[in-house]
């Protein structure tokens, strides 16, 4: 199916062309003209959409990336005037602030698995620097005067022509975005606006794709700078200012946060207001002040949500039947030993664990047991690099795992299923079946094809056929289940990556019997299907007797006793531990 | 020679105890409650307008400092009240929300003042001969007053049953709650005690700083630098993150210019932020 498919992606984009071509017609040149200028700020506004309602984090000074743009756009055509071989670095207004938002992104998000306030205040930051930067430079920039006199586009007089390269430009990134927004990687987006750390267990590098969305963002606001330079014909400092980075967060919420026709409802509508008001009406930007922390407080989704029942009708379209078998993963290897070395964690002063070592060298469903504070799931934490190793190592086939981050340890075959389900709320059980099927193996231009969309494992169908909310339920937001289809969906999401270790913290936490017998049945038929090596944290001893081989016993921080459960059973220091007699 | 180098060394202190006392009501804010009060400058520019009006009725400026005090206290418990008890378990709109928060102040005192810049006429003009040089005595003053103000606060925090009642709530809130503490007082008096943090700072460095609507941005920055490099919820993190963020103002900026200054503070942060994400000094 083609992500155009479907009266709710190509109706709204239909009408916003009408409108477009009605204004010259309709109104007059002028009008288009006005239109124009906020038609560019409109642009730069669906890249804060993309970010901020798309991948959950909040750029405070996209400005400075129009405002680049529009800098090396003026600069070029100035040049070019004399010299026709300054065309050849126009490209630069795009890509310059693309590379820079890219490489920032990259560089903030690098060591986070959450999207607060520090970016938001380091763009900010930035942003304010740029307006410096380009008030005091004044041998390149002109300082305060600007850059004056930048000629027309060739052939496209900025009263007349110009607005239709404008529309052109408008509507391309409007398709483009709704088309990144229906692609695998729209759907990647958006877990991780809701829950980034889930998404680096399946092996998804999430500063990666934050970063993607951040410099596709740049590329937006440079494009728009770099059209606004003929389009006014005058680049001053403001350009980049604080202000105007503040006005394109208003508008982004206003007309719809998480919408690309949202973000061009803002900025048309209440940055043409504002431009006309401000003058008359003193207290204008207090009222639309008001407004944003009213929308923020109220109403989320902003205007273009009001249409929303609309869009659901519209979106009402039969599922595809498709089915594209998925690339394999790669099976048993000989090497699929973990080791633990003398491991210690210590938190705040507190040693969780104390010189660990632990080998687990075969395939099947190893045991982890041991009294509350053993350190079983400090073991996971330890081996999935959520908590620092204070000495001590930790191999997996043979490669040690200090430094490695937690997507990259999930790369290697590692799959862990939380405690606590960690689900995406928002996202429908389809879509999560769809993230855990391209976990580690969708690489690169895969998150850019629809046919991503439709692969298939074995493995998935068995499982939905053993499980059969997941195929009722899978329009439905993952938010809606029970707590016990969140356990058992937060098994499948571990098992459909196939991995070669697979960490189960207590996967029958809250389940009834009936729920824990099928729970356990899947586990086992996976682990023999897969023929993986598993660790399985219970403290329900029939549950651990039913699946593991051999059993590990830990006691603070230590490992206290390996064998089958029978053996240690019948170990004295074991049934000290259960029994309170020793600490 | 020797002149010149002291009065650096307490141009380089002034610096740092500036940025520790703008700073310290974010501190509270930030480090304690974990709420990003994008308003924070906001707060300042308020208090620095306080004295602007103090001026304008004629009345002795320590007035100032009082009305900004109360002005802050007030605007701050409805602030808390409307825009940040509704937001508790959305932190990432309270971002927002604070940011709308801060447009909206900037947006009001234009109105009502204008966009022009204001100054403190005050008569303290006079000098101190510090290591053979002379220096204004209203910094020396206002240096005093900082370091004696920070360690009250830091004495209060440590021994108080309200201190300790505030450190039970950041640790555990909800711990703290079951055990009788009614978290939601403590956090909006702690709330209210950041907002006047902040106003009160603007006061004091009204007769100093060009006074303007947009004036709070710059201060913002400032004091979340300090956080990001001396680290959240200590002292001795923001002391330390003042020093860092202070000197390597004050030095780049006299070697280059101002404008070096300010990347060279943006660059601190964010390598900051990429290497070393806890500050300098960890939260105990």
């Amino acid at each position: 199916m083609a992500w155009w498919r479907g009266p709710d992606v190509w109706l709204p984009w239909c009408l916003l062309a009408a409108a477009l071509v009605a204004v010259p017609v309709l109104g007059d040149d002028y009008l288009a003209y006005q239109l124009g200028l906020y038609l560019l700020y409109g642009l730069v506004t669906q890249g804060i959409a993309l970010t901020w309602g798309r991948c959950g984090f909040l750029p405070l000074g996209q400005a400075l990336f129009f405002g680049l743009g529009a800098y090396v756009s003026g600069a070029v055509l100035k040049g070019s005037e004399h010299q026709a071989l300054w065309w050849a670095a126009w490209p630069l207004a795009v890509l310059g602030p693309a590379v820079l938002a890219w490489a920032l992104a990259r560089v903030l998000f690098a060591r986070r698995f959450e999207s607060g306030p520090f970016f938001s205040l380091i763009t900010l930051a930035l942003g304010m620097l740029g307006f410096q930067i380009a008030s005091q430079w004044s041998s390149v920039t002109g300082g305060f005067n600007g850059l004056g006199g930048i000629p027309d586009l060739p052939g496209l007089d900025r009263y007349a022509r110009l607005y239709w390269l404008i529309v052109g430009v408008v509507l391309l990134a409007t398709a483009a975005w709704v088309a990144l927004d229906r692609l695998p990687i729209g759907t990647l987006w958006r877990a991780t606006a809701e829950q980034e750390n889930r998404l680096q267990f399946f092996g998804f590098a999430t500063d990666r794709l934050k970063a993607l969305a951040f410099g596709l963002s740049g590329a937006l606001g440079g494009l728009a700078g770099a059209l606004y330079a003929p389009h006014q014909g005058l680049v001053t400092p403001p350009v980049m200012g604080f202000q105007l980075s503040a006005e394109l967060v208003i508008w982004a919420a206003v007309g719809g946060r998480s919408s690309p026709y949202g973000a061009l409802l803002g900025a048309v509508g209440i940055g043409w207001l504002s431009a006309t008001l401000r003058q008359e009406f003193v207290y204008w930007e207090v009222i639309v002040a008001l407004l944003f922390i009213a929308v923020v407080l109220r109403f989320p989704g902003g205007a273009v949500s009001l249409a929303a029942p609309l869009w659901r009708r519209l979106a009402r379209r039969s599922a595809s039947p498709r089915a594209v078998p998925a690339p394999t993963r790669p099976g048993p290897r000989d090497d699929e030993v973990l080791v633990f070395e003398g491991v210690r964690v210590v938190q705040h002063g507190v040693t969780i664990l104390d010189g660990l070592d632990l080998r687990v060298a075969t395939r099947g469903v190893h045991g982890l047991i041991g009294p509350n504070g053993a350190g079983k799931t400090s073991t996971f934490n330890a081996l999935t690099a959520r908590l620092p190793l204070a000495a001590g190592r930790i191999r997996w086939c043979g490669e040690d795992l200090a430094g490695l981050t937690a997507d990259a340890i999930a790369r290697r075959g590692v799959g862990r299923k939380f405690q606590i389900p960690s689900i995406f709320p928002a996202l429908t059980v389809a879509e999560h079946l769809r993230i855990a099927t391209w976990a580690q193996r969708a690489h690169g231009m895969d998150l850019l094809r629809m046919r991503t969309q439709h692969w298939r494992t074995p493995l998935r169908d068995a499982v939905e056929a053993e499980l059969p909310f997941l195929v009722e339920a899978s329009g439905r937001p993952a938010g809606e289940l029970s707590q016990g289809q969140r356990q058992m969906l937060e098994l499948v999401l571990t098992l459909l990556p196939e991995p070669r270790l697979l960490l189960l913290d207590e996967p029958c936490a809250g389940l009834s019997t009936h729920e824990t017998a099928q729970q356990l049945a899947l586990i086992a038929t996976a682990v023999a299907r897969l023929q993986t090596t598993a660790l399985l944290i219970e403290h329900d001893f029939s549950a651990v007797e039913r699946l593991a081989t051999q059993v590990h016993v830990l006691h603070q921080g230590r490992l206290l006793a390996s064998g089958t459960l029978a053996q240690l059973q019948a170990d004295a220091a074991v049934q000290a531990v259960y029994a309170g007699g020793r600490k | 020679m020797d002149a010149l180098v002291g009065t650096y060394a307490l141009n380089l202190l002034y610096q740092c105890a500036l940025l520790a006392l703008v700073a310290l009501g974010l501190a509270i804010v930030f480090g304690q409650l974990g709420i990003m009060n994008m308003a924070h400058g906001e707060f300042l520019m308020l208090g620095a307008y306080a004295m602007v009006v103090v001026q304008r009725a004629g009345l002795p400026l320590w007035t100032g400092v009082l009305l900004a005090g109360v002005a802050c206290a007030l605007l701050g418990a409805v602030v808390e009240r409307i825009l940040i008890r509704p937001l508790v378990s959305r932190p990432f709109d309270t971002l927002l929300a604070t940011w709308g928060l801060g447009i909206l102040l900037r947006k009001s005192v234009e109105a009502g003042f204008g966009r022009g810049y204001q100054s403190i006429d005050h008569g303290w003009t006079g000098t101190l001969q510090v290591a053979g040089a002379p220096y204004p005595a209203y910094r020396l003053g206002l240096m005093a007053a900082i370091a004696i103000a920070l360690g009250a606060l830091a004495w209060w925090y440590r021994r108080s049953p309200a201190g300790a009642r505030v450190q039970a709530m950041v640790s555990n809130p909800g711990l703290a709650e079951a055990m009788g503490l009614n978290t939601r007082r403590l956090a909006l008096g702690a709330f209210v005690v950041g907002c006047v943090c902040a106003g009160v700072a603007g006061a004091l460095l009204a007769p100093l700083v060009r006074i303007e609507p947009a004036m709070g941005m710059d201060w913002l920055l400032a004091s979340f630098f300090v956080l990001v490099v001396g680290g959240l919820g200590s002292l001795g993190g923001l002391l330390a993150g003042a020093a860092l963020i202070g000197g390597t103002q004050v030095a780049v900026a006299s070697a280059l210019d101002a404008t070096a200054g300010s990347v060279a503070v943006l660059l601190l942060a964010i390598l900051f932020l990429w290497r070393r994400p806890h500050g300098l000094v960890a939260r105990p």
